[in-house]
Formats: C-alpha cells, sequence, structure tokens
C-alpha cells in the first residue's frame, strides 16, 4: 500500500493482517468496514499506550532500553494484566523453539560425525593434497631439464656449424 | 543478521504472531520519547497487541446492542470503549457517530461569543 506522504501518524498495523485476526476470532460474523477500519486504529493507540508507559517505566529504572520486564510492568499498571501469562508463555515457547533448531542445525553441519573421524579425514585431505602439489613440482622440474637440455643441444649444433664453416673458409684462401 | 537469527524471527512470524513486528517498531518509534527496545520487548508488545484485538472484538461482539446478533458494527467497538474501564482510552479516537443535524443543533445551543 504505497503512501506519498511518509507521516509519522499514519503509521497502522496492515488491514490485511487485522481482518484475518478479526476473522479467526469472529468466525461467521459481519464486521462493517468502518468497524474495522476503527480497530486499526484501536490498535495504533494501544501499541502507543503501552510503549509510553513502558518508556516511562523505562526511564525510572535509568536504563536506556526498554525491556522486557518494562513491558510487563506496563501491561499490569494499564489494566491488561490478564494478557501478561499467555504473553509470557509464547514467548518462551518461541525461545525453546529457537533453541531446538540451532541445535539441529549444528548436528547437520556434523552430519552424526563424531569428531576424531572428522580429523582423520582432514588429515587424509592435507596429505593427498601435498602428495599432489609435490607430483606437480616433480613435472614441472622435469619439464624444465628438457629444456634446458634442448637448449643445450641447440648452442652446440650452433657452434659446430660455425666451426665447419671458418675451416671452410681457410681452404678457399689457400686455393687462391 | 546471520541466516539463523532470519530464520528464527520468520518462524516467529508465521507460528506464534500473526502481526508484522516490524510495523509495531515503526509505531512504538513514532512515540515521543521513545528511546531502543529490546527485540523480547518487541515481541512482547506484538503479542500484547494480537491479544487487544481480539479481546475488544470479542467484548464489543458479546455485548453488543446491534438487532443483527451476527455482526460487529462501529457503535458495538465504541459501546465497549464507553463502558469498560480498560478501553477507555479508546475514547479519543472513536467518538460515538451523531446524525449531522444533531451537531448543527448542539453547535446553535452554545453561548455565543460577545454576549454580555
Amino acid at each position: 500500500m504505497a503512501s506519498s506522504s511518509a507521516n509519522d501518524d499514519d503509521l497502522t498495523i496492515p488491514r490485511a493482517a487485522i481482518n484475518k485476526m478479526i476473522k479467526e476470532t469472529l468466525p461467521n460474523v459481519r464486521v462493517a468496514n468502518d468497524a474495522r477500519e476503527l480497530v486499526v486504529n484501536c490498535c495504533t493507540e494501544f501499541i502507543h499506550l503501552i510503549s509510553s508507559e513502558a518508556n516511562e517505566i523505562c526511564n525510572k529504572s535509568e536504563k536506556k532500553t526498554i525491556s522486557p520486564e518494562h513491558v510487563i510492568n506496563a501491561l499490569e499498571s494499564l489494566g491488561f494484566g490478564s494478557y501478561i501469562t499467555e504473553v509470557k508463555d509464547v514467548l518462551q515457547e518461541c525461545k525453546t523453539v529457537a533453541m531446538k533448531r540451532r541445535k539441529a542445525s549444528s548436528r547437520l553441519e556434523n552430519l552424526g560425525i563424531p569428531e576424531e573421524e572428522l580429523l582423520r579425514q582432514q588429515q587424509e585431505l592435507f596429505a593427498k593434497a601435498r602428495q599432489q602439489q609435490a607430483e606437480l613440482a616433480q613435472q614441472e622440474w622435469l619439464q624444465m631439464q628438457q629444456a634446458a637440455q634442448q637448449a643445450q643441444l641447440a648452442a652446440a649444433s650452433a657452434s659446430a656449424a660455425q666451426q665447419a664453416g671458418s675451416s671452410q673458409d681457410e681452404d678457399e684462401e689457400d686455393d687462391m | 543478521m546471520s541466516a539463523r537469527n532470519v530464520e528464527d524471527k520468520v518462524a516467529v512470524n508465521i507460528k506464534h504472531v500473526s502481526l508484522p513486528m516490524s510495523r509495531v517498531k515503526l509505531i512504538m518509534k513514532s512515540s515521543p520519547d521513545v528511546s531502543n527496545i529490546n527485540q523480547e520487548a518487541l515481541f512482547l508488545t506484538t503479542k500484547a497487541t494480537e491479544l487487544f484485538v481480539q479481546h475488544l472484538a470479542l467484548s464489543s461482539y458479546k455485548s453488543g446492542s446491534g438487532k443483527d446478533h451476527n455482526a460487529l458494527s462501529y457503535s458495538d467497538l465504541a459501546g465497549a470503549a464507553e463502558e469498560s474501564e480498560t478501553f477507555q482510552f479508546l475514547t479519543d479516537i472513536l467518538p460515538k457517530k451523531i446524525l449531522a443535524k444533531d451537531y448543527l443543533k448542539s453547535l446553535e445551543e452554545l453561548p455565543e461569543e460577545g454576549d454580555n
């Protein structure tokens, strides 16, 4: 939903989310459009109410960040104490789920292999890599040797040819 | 934010919380003087807001004075705000709708300025 004016006061919870919640809470009940709009605005008002109260409590506690405790105390003092138990329960549930998921994914990364075996595999891989490197180095050395030999041969035949050429010159001189 | 944290937040939203926490955070921060909010505190506020919506809808529906029992109207909500102490804070934003002619009439009845 695009809005041309990014006014802070226009911030609300998305209508679709509210509609869904109303439908789940009051199934088979017709809710007028203006009533829905009203619920959206009530939400914003509620959030402001809780934030302000929690913020005040936070300021008194000389902490800089609003903590869960501050929110809970705010709910209590504003008459929404009945929400506290459920809200705390869900938070705890989420933490448990998150913890389980982290454990599960770290187990997956290890593929269930014990650390010793992983170390052994690592050593194997290192040894293999070293061997490959050694073979490569040897190949390079051989190539260099061959190249050097060829160069020597080439140089030798060139000088031989030169010598043969100069002795011929001498003969020619004698003939004259 | 690591991939795991994002995953956790998405799972929280899907399974336990219907309202978008990012939007709730924006609304909270638009309150004057509100500083920083801890992530868990944000979650609690979001969840509490959800409960509030359910509470408001149910309360209004139950005490609804409308003839139609399968409907929830604007006046049902307005009524709930006036009757319940907990919902009193809403009366500012939901004035009971009155007919235009009644409003105009009440204006006429106000003492005019400048009269001695």
